[in-house]
């Protein structure tokens, strides 16, 4: 008995406050020392649920741990039963959100979710529907069947022809603000990149320029770096919503490589020996590297592009070689990512090989072998040795 | 000198028996609605260590059709758990492991997945849409050892695989996807039972992998991120496929996984003195088993079964 009650009571509050946007489970001596609740029911219970196991203030929710066994197991019994029987969508809506707020992860009730919405189209619905995903990510932010059911809901919307901007624009703060939380959280990232097919190209370079900082502040995030990769790709392959023409290399594109170069660079030399700049770079490079060769072959009377990046490159890579020793091993790591970085160049770009080695022994730094043997911890560098093509040099 | 470390394999076994039994535990109740793939974890690690014959197989057998959707031809999670891909691969596997395909009816099965096959080649976890690469992996590996294959287009499934190759030559979950070591594991296991892995970059993808090694001997699954068991398996068996596992140190990621031990109550954890769960435990012993470590069961990398098991379905047929 006292386990069903514990389920309306938690329902009522949910209904009686549908803005909630945070829902916390706490330990049971952490609910005697919050203050005073709002009353959200006005059963004669209420007063002694209130204050032991459910707290709820400001659109906060607490749950008191202590009952959580017994409250899942109310919940999963009245949505089985309201899904079996031939229960009011309402009640089986109800058990679901309250099944779901304990148990992310449960599919089926998801799903049911999805069957009572698919009946009849209602933005209203839909919109309330990314509101109880967004509690949920609030203190589930790595949940799969959420971020999974949230892309449903907006498949639904997309699909009615809605106007997706302004949508697609708080989607990705609310990325922002779950990733600011949840570091390097895969599937929050995974959702922001997959949103970018549904945005214009203004949208793809405002989400370019507003990322800029959270990037900066977050050196060793490769996520936010990745989406950064796929903004650029969208611009160059042109996949975006209003199908505007690509922009070509002539335009802002162009400008807005060189500047993504530079500004690697500059935290490459700030933040030492992180490989996710250094992942940046060898994705920038080669896509810049490619573009200007082919550049090159269509007006051969304009100046080399290629040469004074090399020489830039190559200039990056012995500042981080003969930057000194600090204890906590980020000068090696460093060394070791700037010679892997020119490894990967020469391996994935063939044609400049040549000019690369040409310059390292311009500026005397020998060979790219050399350079790998210098930099490199001897127990990784036979595999290095073998992509340049060379007998094993370690031993 | 510190004591050399070594598997607790009966406490394991134990560990993962009793929590077979305990159905009404807090740590049950939450993983409810995945039950299958914790049998899958549960048992595989069982037979790797010679004791699948601790669990009755009738009875595992009987929960496991329980799980079935005749409908459809879907697995779900547990009982009245509406069918995924997820668990139809997992009850596929476990069925493998007890040799009973024989209670499938295979056709159903197969339509079932074949059935989320989508026109650009992607596959979907269920009725509902969601497509990941995972999901083109539990395709694939579910109609081999089914014998399937030919129900979906095998080539448009692995076009939209590759499709999903990065730069720095990962895989992402769909096009355009960052690169992470479980997603990496999917696309080419995916590759490697369509005998597909010449679109592979070897060397780049093995660098990319054996980069993943940390200073703890531990293996992580994306840059800058913290070593995880789980990713013993995942890392490693994408290595073995591609050819590229002498590039890790097997020596500091063995004894990464053995320090992973609860060598009391039995279990392994993602790292070091956390709680052990099933999960972890299974990807602790399939890594080690990737390595041939003496007493555990050698694996076949892209079926994620026993080897013996494999060799059962594809040698006999």
């Amino acid at each position: 008995m006292l386990a069903q009650d514990l389920l309306g009571h938690f329902e009522r509050i949910l209904h009686a406050d549908p803005l909630i946007d945070e829902v916390g489970f706490l330990h049971p001596t952490q609910f005697s020392s919050l203050g005073c609740g709002e009353a959200g029911d006005s059963s004669p219970q209420a007063s002694v649920f209130q204050h032991r196991y459910f707290w709820c203030r400001d659109h906060k929710l607490a749950i008191s741990a202590e009952i959580l066994p017994e409250l899942y197991r109310a919940a999963r019994d009245a949505y089985y039963n309201s899904r079996n029987g031939s229960s009011q969508a309402a009640n089986l809506m109800s058990h679901a959100k309250a099944l779901l707020i304990l148990c992310p992860d449960m599919l089926t009730a998801w799903n049911s979710r999805k069957m009572v919405l698919s009946e009849k189209y209602d933005l209203v619905k839909l919109k309330d529907e990314l509101q109880l995903c967004a509690l949920i990510l609030s203190y589930s932010p790595k949940n799969e069947s959420t971020w999974s059911h949230r892309r449903w809901v907006l498949k639904q919307i997309a699909e009615q022809h809605q106007d997706m901007a302004e949508l697609v624009e708080k989607e990705s703060v609310l990325v922002k603000e779950i990733a600011e939380r949840s570091k390097m959280n895969y599937r929050a990232w995974r959702h922001r990149c997959w949103l970018i097919p549904y945005m214009t190209s203004k949208q793809v370079l405002d989400e370019l320029k507003k990322s800029t900082r959270w990037c900066e502040l977050h050196v060793a995030d490769n996520c936010c770096f990745h989406y950064r990769r796929a903004l650029l790709l969208a611009l160059l392959d042109g996949h975006l919503e209003n199908g505007e023409d690509s922009l070509t290399w002539e335009s802002e594109t162009y400008l807005l490589w060189k500047d993504e170069l530079r500004w690697d660079e500059m935290l490459i030399r700030r933040y030492r020996g992180r490989e996710s700049l250094w992942n940046h770079r060898q994705f920038l490079s080669q896509r810049w590297i490619q573009q200007l060769l082919a550049l090159e072959e269509t007006g051969p009377s304009t100046t080399s592009q290629v040469d004074p990046f090399i020489t830039q490159e190559i200039c990056l890579l012995s500042e981080c070689l003969n930057d000194p020793a600090d204890e906590f091993e980020e000068s090696r790591v460093q060394a070791e990512l700037s010679a892997l970085y020119i490894l990967w160049i020469s391996k994935q770009v063939p044609a400049l090989k040549g000019k690369l080695e040409e310059r390292l022994h311009f500026v005397s730094m020998g060979r790219l072998k050399d350079v790998l043997v210098r930099a490199c911890r001897p127990e990784k560098l036979r595999p290095w040795m073998n992509l340049l093509g060379l007998a094993d040099q370690s031993q | 000198m510190a004591e050399e470390a070594e598997l607790a394999a009966d406490q394991h076994v134990r560990y993962i028996v009793t929590v077979e039994k305990k159905k009404d535990s807090f740590e049950s109740l939450v993983m409810e609605h995945i039950r299958l793939n914790g049998a899958y974890w549960g048992l595989t690690t069982l037979d790797l260590l010679h004791k699948l014959h601790a669990v009755e197989a009738a009875e595992v057998v009987d929960w496991i059709m329980s799980c079935y959707h005749p409908e459809s031809g879907g697995f779900g999670g547990n009982v009245g758990h509406d069918p995924h891909v997820l668990y139809t691969l997992s009850a596929v596997q476990v069925l493998c492991l007890f040799d009973r395909l024989d209670v499938l009816d295979v056709e159903k099965v197969a339509d079932y997945v074949a059935g989320l096959q989508n026109e650009d080649g992607s596959f979907s976890g269920d009725i509902w849409g969601e497509v990941d690469t995972r999901f083109s992996y539990i395709a694939l590996c579910t109609l081999s050892l089914l014998h399937r294959l030919h129900k979906i287009d095998v080539q448009k499934a692995v076009d939209f695989v590759v499709s999903c190759k990065n730069l720095d030559g990962g895989f992402g979950a769909m096009p355009g996807g960052e690169s992470h070591a479980g997603q990496i594991f999917c696309c080419v296991g995916a590759l490697a039972i369509t005998g597909s892995l010449h679109h592979i970059d070897r060397d780049r993808l093995g660098w990319w992998l054996c980069e993943r090694q940390c200073k703890d001997g531990g293996l992580n699954g994306r840059p800058e991120k913290l070593a995880d068991v789980c990713y013993s398996w995942w890392v490693l068996s994408s290595l073995i496929m591609i050819d590229r596992v002498h590039w890790i140190d097997k020596k500091n990621l063995t004894k990464f996984i053995l320090n992973c031990q609860d060598k009391e109550n039995g279990g392994i954890s993602d790292r070091p003195d956390n709680a052990v769960d099933i999960y972890h435990t299974y990807f602790g012993v399939a890594g080690l088993s990737l390595m041939e470590y003496p007493g555990v069961k050698p694996m076949d990398p892209a079926y994620a079964l026993p080897l013996d098991v494999v060799n059962r379905i594809f040698l006999r047929k």
